[in-house]
């Protein structure tokens, strides 16, 4: 077990990591996220020795670091760190064998044993086919993997990692880590990761750090989330939890642009994933866009959330009620143009098209490619009345999509 | 591994033949098989030749040692012995002694010059007990200058002894004595302490935090490193002078043949240094008139560290 209490390190006079407190026990993957320069690799190299801090305590298995001999703590810790220098052209497996140092002494040999633990260790990480190969002679990649070889064959009870997978490919990414986690039920492991998903997978528990501080700590559905994602990594993102495995999923998502200077408002009725596209795309074209309305489990929906975009909604499998479509007609007035997608019409949200009837001479633009106004109409005919009736008092423009857009973005940029 | 332990074997062979075939050869033309047994030639065999050749090969072997242990230390391949400012302060005490006390105490004030250097070097770069290895790289470098800067404002000075420390700087093995050979003698347990810690140089040349993270204890390692290697290398410079090239080519061959494992390259390097500057000198005193040593070692030296560079750059 590792325990941190009120650990300080300063770089001169500049106080890099401040109070960190908090514990990895044997059984526990925990990951550290946050930005560059925010302390992590500080983090590390504290509990390994390569730094002293100028404050607090680490213990590790109830004993204070500094009561280990250099000896005692490479048994006890292994640290894959972020670069390596390839050094002179050693074998692969010479350079795992050097894992085996913190417990040999200076007279003895190699034993069996030790040759033992050397070929398990390249067998997991997939070198073995490198064995005899010169450290020189391979990849940036292949170079990570025999120094976490290297790390294993120490037989540590705590693990360190710093972006110890950063650069492999994906599928060695997932499978090395997916080693780890199974080590992980024996041992104490930390990691810094800059990869959240890779993080949110495989970590038991997430400690966010910033400018020295933790930010926050608990599971990756605890810590992982839009709010901590904006205040800690400046990052607009959407995090849902993924359907397979059960963990936050962080998808970054393009800067929101500055607020619109014209203010040119767009509503887009739109559902069953027919407005994601358009509501993105008028998103980025400056315009302010509002939605709806939409059920909460439409996929337009979490888009608009994603987003940002302000969205009139009702429940899943509810009917419109008045509130909603009250909130519709004031949005529709408030807005410059009424944008409508080919969306499948039932019963159930026929009254987003009814109230289109309700409000004025606001002209409505229809977006298809082909320039027929066909809508997939589930209420025997009522839905398309109501189309043909927009188009008979001529308030329908049916356009495709590039100037459709090229419409709403030019009338942003030119009202002031 | 095999095939190190084969080449230390090779290598201790032709370091016999080595000691045999130089001790057979020389301006004299005493040959040493088939010897007349009279005073003289046994004089000029066991005396003269003798104890040069031992005090070459222990020379070579300990700057050979102590280029292998900086090279692996600094992780640079253009480490030598004398990176920590070890020549210019052992040429400086030298001079000293010239200069100043008529050569008396030459060696001594050699030697001290070496060890002085060395510590000023390390007391500068350290700080709190630890030292950055590029710390001491530019250490030694700004120690170099400044006491080359003394020397050749002694030599401008020197007057008629200028002649002497020149002589003295290029290195050679000119008046031998088997008092030489027994302070060369310190050179060996002096290299073997250092093959001790040829694991941890291993695991070092992959970097300090590396080493660290291996449970070495990386400060302890400095220091007794750089001590020994200081130590070997004012024995070296106080008996032979500063002798260039040996230290720095001998472990780049060595790599070549026996690979980077610093418990074979080490020994290895030594046989290997030991008979480069034994051959280099018989050549030095037979073909070469009495040029000094270090000539010899440098004019085939260098050629060979380009073509070791080109090589280099080339793959």
């Amino acid at each position: 077990m590792i325990e941190l209490s009120g650990v300080d390190v300063h770089y001169g006079a500049r106080k890099v990591l401040d109070a960190i407190s908090f514990d990895a026990k044997k059984g526990v993957f925990v990951g550290i996220i946050g930005p560059n320069g925010s302390g992590k690799t500080t983090l590390l190299k504290a509990i390994s020795r390569v730094i002293t801090p100028t404050g607090g305590i680490i213990q590790l298995d109830g004993q204070p670091l500094s009561a280990l001999s250099s000896r005692e703590l490479a048994q006890s810790v292994a640290v894959v760190p972020q670069e390596t220098g390839p050094g002179f052209d050693f074998t692969v497996s010479d350079a795992v064998m050097m894992g085996r140092y913190p417990h040999m002494s200076r007279f003895s040999k190699e034993r069996g044993e030790d040759y033992a633990i050397c070929r398990k260790s390249m067998a997991l990480t997939g070198i073995t086919h490198l064995s005899d190969r010169s450290i020189h002679a391979i990849s940036g990649g292949e170079l990570q993997r025999v120094i976490i070889a290297r790390a294993l064959a120490q037989q540590p009870r705590h693990l360190l990692l710093d972006e110890a997978t950063s650069h492999l490919d994906i599928s060695h990414q997932v499978d090395i880590l997916a080693t780890i986690k199974k080590l992980s039920e024996e041992i104490a492991v930390i990691g810094v990761f800059h990869d959240l998903n890779l993080a949110s997978y495989f970590c038991d528990e997430i400690i966010v750090i910033k400018d020295g501080k933790i930010a926050a700590a608990g599971t990756p559905v605890e810590v992982i989330t839009p709010a901590m994602l904006r205040s800690i990594f400046d990052l607009d993102a959407a995090v849902s939890i993924h359907p397979v495995t059960g963990k936050p999923l962080v998808v970054p998502l393009p800067r929101s642009p500055p607020a619109p200077g014209g203010s040119y408002r767009v509503h887009v009725i739109c559902g069953g994933g027919t407005g994601s596209d358009l509501l993105r795309a008028l998103h980025r074209a400056g315009c302010q866009v509002s939605a709806g309305i939409l059920s909460m489990n439409d996929s337009d929906y979490e888009t608009a959330g994603a987003l940002g975009i302000f969205c009139i909604t009702e429940p899943p499998f509810c009917p419109i009620t008045d509130p909603a479509r009250e909130a519709l007609l004031k949005q529709i007035a408030a807005a410059d143009t009424v944008v409508m997608t080919a969306i499948p019409v039932g019963e159930g949200n026929l009254d987003n098209l009814r109230v289109l009837t309700q409000c004025g001479e606001k002209p409505v633009l229809f977006l298809s490619e082909n320039g027929r106004v066909t809508i997939p109409d589930y209420t025997g005919g009522k839905a398309t009345a109501i189309i043909s009736q927009l188009a008979a008092d001529h308030r329908l423009a049916v356009l495709p999509w590039d100037q459709l857009i090229d419409r709403c973005k030019s009338k942003g940029e030119k009202e002031p | 591994m095999h095939k190190g332990y084969a080449t230390i074997i090779v290598l201790t062979a032709l370091a016999a033949a080595t000691i045999v075939i130089c001790t057979g050869f020389g301006p004299a033309g005493v040959p040493f098989f088939g010897m007349s047994g009279n005073d003289t030639t046994s004089l000029i065999l066991f005396d003269i030749r003798l104890p040069r050749v031992i005090a070459a090969m222990l020379v070579g072997a300990g700057l050979a040692a102590a280029g292998v242990v900086m090279q692996g230390l600094f992780r640079n391949s253009m480490a030598d012995p004398y990176l920590l400012g070890t020549s210019s302060g052992g040429a400086l005490g030298a001079s000293l002694a010239i200069v100043l006390l008529g050569g008396a105490f030459r060696s001594i004030l050699a030697f001290a010059g070496c060890l002085a250097a060395s510590f000023i070097v390390y007391g500068i770069a350290q700080k709190g007990g630890r030292v950055k290895v590029e710390q001491l790289l530019l250490t030694g470098i700004a120690v170099s200058m400044f006491f080359s800067a003394i020397l050749s404002a002694l030599m401008y000075s020197a007057g008629q002894n200028l002649h002497q420390i020149l002589f003295w700087l290029m290195g050679g093995f000119w008046n031998i004595s088997w008092d030489d050979v027994k302070l060369g003698i310190i050179i060996l347990p002096a290299s073997l302490a250092l093959l001790l810690f040829s694991r941890e140089l291993n695991i070092f040349s992959m970097g300090e935090d590396d080493a660290i993270h291996l449970g070495v204890n990386v400060e302890r390692l400095k220091i007794f490193l750089l001590a020994a290697s200081s130590l070997i290398t004012g024995l070296a410079v106080a008996i032979a002078g500063c002798i260039g090239f040996v230290g720095l080519i001998t472990p780049h061959i060595m790599r070549f043949v026996v690979g980077p494992d610093h418990r074979v390259l080490i020994p290895a390097s030594m046989l290997a240094g030991g008979i480069l500057l034994a051959l280099s000198d018989t050549v030095a005193r037979t073909v070469g008139n009495e040029v000094p040593v270090g000539v010899i070692t440098a004019f085939l030296g260098a050629p060979f560290f380009i073509w070791l560079l080109k090589r280099r750059f080339s793959t």
